[in-house]
């Protein structure tokens, strides 16, 4: 189980980049004996906005358009600027994995990935 | 204020209003899938309860929360139709978990509560292919299980780490009658489905009529809202050890 990521795509650690009008999403990792399983809860997106790849053997990129531009105001905070368009994330993995089986299931708005372990 | 309760380890309940005796009192506390915390806001929203207290602690974080460009506590308390909703708005550090359950369950004895209601997630792994989250409900007596009228299935055996299994304890070492109700959700993800299944089970164990269309329909926009909360909530699961509720109690009878 791992709590969201901390990446470069941060911005004071809350998880939201007006800048880059991307938001970092909430996600698990569970690791098998011959995968693992992330899920990611991406609230507005269409499975066809979703796009994975693994930039290294031990990490897995994330992009996801949003449905609709989404605004701090949306969500009711109305002295936050800020617009958001995709969810943005580079995720660790504890173990280096194969990006060419991966396979994928989006239902709920939650994106489920099984990647199988290289080893 | 026009009452106040101090217990332990400096938590004080405040009484901003008159709070009524013999009430039901909803735990909705930030846990697993914010299910708690979510289905008590929609009861607060929906009936239209009023604010009549709060509940204070140095452990708390040092801040407060605005709602209405007015400062509020992060802890409070709202009551009408007969119930008393107690809700958070900020992760319980686990430190206050104790005092927040004792201080509770003390005041709680002091109104003459009729039944002690709190709402909670149970994280399963495939809830993405659940359609009806299931409700299940751990009773601080046997005799109990007749005013589930069948909404929730007995939870018979298991963990429940957290503030919950300490208020479930203490009423039944206190005879309070207290129901703890753990809906099927998300681990750390916000679940409004699996609230509205809980509320769905509160509807029909006290004979209320809470809407919950709105709460399926704004379903996207709560995600999203309650990311952070979610976030910082399932960062004081891990202090706390709460994936010992997926343990099996080694011991039986």
């Amino acid at each position: 189980m791992s709590s969201e990521p901390r990446s470069e795509f941060s911005t004071h650690g809350s998880g939201w980049n007006p800048a880059a009008a991307s938001i970092q999403p909430l996600y698990n990792l569970f690791v098998a004996a011959t995968e693992v399983v992330l899920t990611v809860d991406l609230p507005y997106v269409d499975q066809k906005r979703v796009k994975l790849h693994c930039p290294t053997e031990d990490s897995v990129e994330i992009f996801a358009e949003t449905s609709r531009k989404i605004t701090f105001r949306d969500l009711g905070a109305k002295h936050r600027h800020g617009e958001f368009t995709c969810y943005r994330a580079r995720i660790r993995m504890p173990v280096p994995v194969d990006e060419k089986k991966i396979s994928t299931k989006f239902k709920r708005g939650v994106l489920e990935v099984h990647i199988p372990r290289l080893r | 204020m026009s009452n106040s309760l101090s217990g332990k380890d400096g938590l004080r309940i405040l009484e901003t209003a008159t709070i009524p005796k013999e009430a039901v009192i909803v735990n909705g506390l930030p846990d697993v899938g914010l299910v708690g915390l979510l289905a008590a806001s929609h009861i607060i929203s929906d009936l239209k309860l009023k604010e009549v207290g709060a509940i204070e602690s140095d452990l708390l974080p040092p801040m407060i929360v605005l709602h209405g460009g007015l400062p509020k506590a992060l802890i409070r308390l709202f009551a009408g139709n007969g119930l008393v909703v107690i809700i958070s708005e900020t992760t319980i550090p686990v430190p206050l978990i104790k005092p927040l359950a004792t201080g509770i369950v003390d005041w709680a004895r002091t109104k003459n509560t009729k039944l002690m209601l709190s709402l909670g997630g149970m994280a399963v792994a495939n809830r993405q292919d659940i359609d009806a989250p299931k409700v299940f409900a751990a009773l601080s007596a046997k005799e109990l299980e007749s005013k589930l009228h069948g909404a929730a299935e007995v939870l018979e055996e298991g963990y429940i780490v957290g503030a919950y299994g300490l208020i479930l304890r203490k009423c039944a070492e206190t005879s309070v009658p207290a129901i703890t109700l753990l809906t099927q959700s998300y681990y750390n993800y916000p679940d409004p489905e699996a609230a509205a299944a809980a509320l769905t089970a509160v509807n029909k164990i006290l004979d209320l009529n809470v809407d919950v269309s709105d709460l399926l329909k704004r379903g996207e926009e709560i995600r999203l809202k309650s990311k952070d909360m979610m976030h910082r909530t399932h960062e004081e699961m891990l202090r706390m050890d709460k994936s010992h509720e997926f343990d099996l109690p080694p011991m039986y009878g």
